[in-house]
């Protein structure tokens, strides 16, 4: 790409981000000024926006779980009561500010959130769900069994909230300006979370898990951290509930869980607001339908269900809906398909060798980059996959993994990734013993690989899918998502890493379709941006595990040509296919497997020429 | 050693009560893969239309069938309103927990609209009469609960294992979309599954009713129960494992209260639920239970 389109590139994203800084600005300036409203408003009004407020956080805290990570955590309730119960406990007992409880609140229920969740993330859906329950559920049980501490059923009357200095009281409430705050930081931390490059990582480990531990991402430490800072965050709701009243064991049981998991699905799951309009209809329902109370119920009962067998993706999920369905008819220019065939100009014009890479001589002898020693492997009963296997791969060959289906190339290529260990023998990578290794190490020693079915985030653009496959080689992505957009570095390093994917995609002939869905493209592009995700990394050793499976003719071609020039790049690459016109053309090496044993490695033409492998594999 | 035998033999009564509604909520799930939040109300429709018809001067038996029907009609209900258009929108999906919570909430607040808060009378049945097991006794209401449930267990593996309707039902819980493919019309066997669980709930409503009289917010209250009998069982993988739960759920109570103290029943269950949960997630009968799981983790662990 020439440096003048580069320069009107980032102009033009330089004047999206300042339209989105006058209008967040914007957005804090009417909530400042509605806050200001509330601080100064009757007690009556006040309560009912301000425990919104905190349902809001609680809300929140449960969509950056549910929705970004899909674990549907019914444990809020019990971090809400751990912040409340902690900050009432202890403010009633020894007298101390309230502000120096906060982070111990917030270290407290983060530390349980962290146990709770390292013990039950191992199962996952609907099994954390009823494990994050019962959790509530016991919580609830100790405080109504305890009442010497916990003031049983009754509960305990909450701090006080210490108030504004006297200069500072025309500003109203002191409590209703820290809970809206508090609300405020929420609301900006999940959204500088969705906006930063952690965001489609976490989706890939909610959708595509093997996807996103193949870009070496530790998809177990993630969760048990983010589910961390979940149960913090609504720790930190308890810590502000305490200051609006009792604390009783009834406002955090396990039908508290529950309606802040309604709260968040009728508002719109995985959405910026969505969560605090839930919170808003669930908790001012009752207060604003002011008839007899069983008939406010069922009214209650009978809306959410409509609410939700009506809009199933929640109301900020809809209106997102009518806004993408209003864009796509009124922008024409976005409307015009890409062509169906693939970019081959632009991929012409990246060829050759990237910047950064040296360019290795690929000499018959080079050294041994992957090599497996005497595997062997079976799937707990029945016989076994893999016997003996050996297999050496030199760096920069292309080494194709042939053989007859069941013969146990999969599962051959899930040992030297790392998904499946083997019961015996040993797997070398850059002649270091990495037996034991989870993909995420192996893939962070070099090692990326591609599926047979693509595992990608459906939701996604292409771009950003490929901006998954960045991951280890951005540092502090972590560290700095929950401020991202806030910090220059951070709006720097995602541009950089947006036009990094945007590039290698072009490169590999996917340049039209980087704004595109994965769930809108065919299957040839989506085959072509799990290439590119591997490659932007730019690995030493890339395992294809069919990749030109369901591929048109002319895809094909596209595909081994892009091959060629990766390979030219220096890259060593295992390829496991059926298509042996595509593949013999591009090996060095060919290993044919049959029924779990190696029968013969050799070049293309000596296996092609092999009686042995004619019979098993070729059908004569 | 009088109290050992007592409590065992109280705990089988209760465990059975708390069995039939993880049953219920077993059966539902099965078909549906939706946890039905409404499964403790229809247990309690079935003791309030009970003690309606019995209040205005039928027979009790009569009152029995009645609400047996009514919960079979609200969990047909349920599944029309609440569950059916949820999974037809996207089958993985977890709005089904807002509507069938919604559909809890409602029918809940229309009885005790209907009916008031507070407990009316209900049918004694048969819990005016009592029997002695050597130095135990047990109302013949506790052993009709007991037989009942080991007959509902029996006859719902009989027909899930041994008959077309049964094993169309395992066909749809293991892949609905394979099921309809070949012919299975899945919307009838839901409803008729969830007629079934209705039954299931309605049963445990009038086994139990003579002991807490008719209550509106019975429903929550046993439905929790249900629920963990469902977990520590594993009736989500297969429903009469609800049951052994439920047993085991009863016993656990009623020892806990008699060999801890009276509130120990409060927290104890919950305590073994979660240890139950740590070390199978899956439940104590369930495939994935340990036993199960040895060669799996052999497999992985080399």
């Amino acid at each position: 790409m020439s440096g003048k389109a580069i320069a009107q590139r980032s102009g033009s994203s330089l004047a999206t981000g300042h339209l989105w800084r006058m209008r967040s600005f914007a957005f804090v300036v009417v909530y400042l000024a509605f806050t200001l409203v509330i601080a100064r408003s009757s007690l009556t009004v006040q309560s009912l926006v301000l425990v919104a407020a905190v349902f809001g956080v609680l809300a929140i805290s449960l969509d950056l779980v549910a929705g970004m990570l899909g674990l549907y955590s019914l444990g809020q309730g019990g971090f809400f009561g751990i912040g409340a119960y902690l900050t009432t406990l202890v403010a009633a007992k020894y007298d101390v500010n309230v502000f120096y409880l906060l982070p111990a609140v917030l270290v407290a229920a983060g530390l349980t959130g962290a146990i709770v969740g390292a013990t039950s993330l191992r199962v996952g859906g609907l099994y954390f769900a009823i494990t994050t329950f019962v959790f509530t559920l016991v919580l609830t049980v100790m405080a109504i069994d305890f009442p010497e501490i916990t003031g049983g059923t009754q509960g305990v009357l909450g701090p006080l909230f210490p108030d504004f200095p006297k200069f500072a009281r025309p500003l109203g409430a002191s409590v209703a300006w820290c809970i809206m705050l508090a609300l405020l930081i929420a609301i900006g931390l999940v959204w500088n979370i969705r906006n930063s490059p952690l965001y489609p990582v976490l989706l890939s480990i909610r959708d595509a898990e093997p996807f996103a531990e193949a870009a070496g991402i530790r998809t177990a430490s993630i969760k048990v951290g983010i589910f961390a800072l979940s149960a913090a965050m609504a720790g930190g709701a308890g810590w502000l509930f305490s200051f609006l009243g009792v604390v009783s064991p009834s406002q955090f049981n396990w039908a508290v869980s529950l309606n802040i998991l309604v709260m968040v699905l009728v508002g719109g799951i995985n959405t910026t607001f969505g969560p605090v309009i839930g919170a808003v209809f669930v908790s001012m329902f009752p207060a604003v339908v002011n008839i007899n109370p069983w008939l406010q119920e069922i009214l209650y009962g009978a809306l959410s269900i409509l609410a939700i067998t009506t809009f199933p993706e929640g109301i900020a999920g809809l209106a997102r809906r009518l806004e993408l369905s209003s864009r796509r008819s009124a922008g024409d220019a976005d409307r015009s398909e890409p062509a169906a065939t693939l970019d081959e100009t632009a991929e012409r014009q990246t060829a050759g060798p990237s910047e950064g890479r040296p360019h290795e001589a690929t000499a018959a002898d080079s050294e041994v980059i992957v090599e497996c020693r005497g595997i062997e492997f079976g799937y707990g009963v029945g016989p076994k996959v893999l016997h003996g296997v050996n297999l050496a791969v030199r760096r920069g060959h292309i080494h194709g993994l042939i053989g007859p289906n069941g013969s146990g190339k999969t599962t051959l290529a899930n040992i030297i990734a790392g998904r499946l260990h083997q019961q015996a023998g040993t797997t070398l990578l850059k002649g270091k013993t990495v037996d034991g290794l989870a993909p995420s190490a192996r893939a962070q020693l070099g090692l990326r690989r591609t599926f047979q079915a693509a595992q990608l985030v459906r939701e996604l653009p292409t771009s950003r899918n490929v901006l998954v496959g960045l991951f280890d080689r951005m540092s502090g992505i972590i560290s700095r998502a929950a401020f991202w957009p806030l910090l220059p570095s951070g709006r720097r390093d995602g541009a950089r890493m947006e036009e990094r994917a945007e590039r290698e995609l072009r490169a590999v002939g996917a340049g039209n379709w980087t704004k595109r869905r994965v769930g809108d493209i065919p299957h040839g592009i989506e085959q072509l941006t799990q290439l590119a995700s591997v490659t932007v990394a730019e690995p030493d050793v890339i395992i294809l595990d069919e990749p030109a499976t369901g591929l048109s003719m002319s895809e094909v071609d596209h595909l081994a040509r892009v091959l060629a020039r990766i390979k030219a790049q220096g890259v060593t690459m295992i390829i496991i296919e059926h298509q042996t016109r595509f593949l013999f053309p591009l090996c060095d090496r060919v290993t044919v497997l049959n029924a779990g044993e190696v029968i013969l490695t050799g070049s293309a033409d000596e296996v092609r020429a092999d009686p042995v492998v004619r019979q098993v594999y070729l059908g004569e | 050693m009088a109290s050992l035998l007592q409590f065992i033999l109280s705990g089988l009564a209760i465990g059975s009560i708390y069995g039939l509604i993880g049953m219920a909520l077993a059966i539902s799930f099965y078909v549906t893969r939706v946890i039905n939040f409404a499964q403790g109300q229809m247990m309690m429709v079935a003791i309030m239309i009970t003690a309606a018809i019995f209040a205005a001067g039928y027979s009790p038996w009569l009152a029995v069938i009645a609400g047996l029907l009514s919960a079979c009609v609200i969990a047909v209900l349920s599944y029309l309103i609440a569950v059916r258009p949820i999974i037809a929108f996207n089958r993985f999906s977890f709005g089904w927990l807002v509507s069938t919570l919604g559909f809890a909430v409602a029918v809940e607040n229309a009885a005790a609209y209907i009916w008031g808060p507070t407990s009316r009378a209900f049918p004694q049945m048969l819990n005016e009469t009592s029997v002695s097991f050597f130095n135990a006794v047990l109302t013949e209401q506790q052993i009709l609960a007991i037989a009942v449930a080991a007959l509902f267990t029996a006859a719902f593996e009989i027909v899930r294992r041994h008959t077309l309707f049964g094993k169309l039902g395992m066909a749809i819980a293991a892949d609905p979309e394979m099921a309809s493919a070949i012919g299975a019309n899945t919307t009838v066997f839901a409803i008729a599954a969830f007629a079934i669980s209705g039954l299931f709930a309605g049963v445990a409503g009038v086994l139990i009713g003579p002991n807490t009289f008719a209550n509106p917010y019975l429903g929550s209250t046993y439905g929790i129960f249900g629920f963990i009998a469902m977990m520590i069982g594993g009736g989500t993988e297969k429903p009469s494992a609800a049951m052994f739960g439920g047993l085991l759920l009863g016993i656990l109570s009623e020892g806990a209260n008699t060999l801890i103290n009276s509130q120990a029943s409060d927290w104890f269950p919950f305590l073994v639920l979660v240890i139950i949960l740590i070390v199978t997630p899956r439940g104590l009968f369930s495939s994935g239970s340990p036993l199960m799981r040895i060669p799996g983790l052999s497999r992985s662990a080399e």
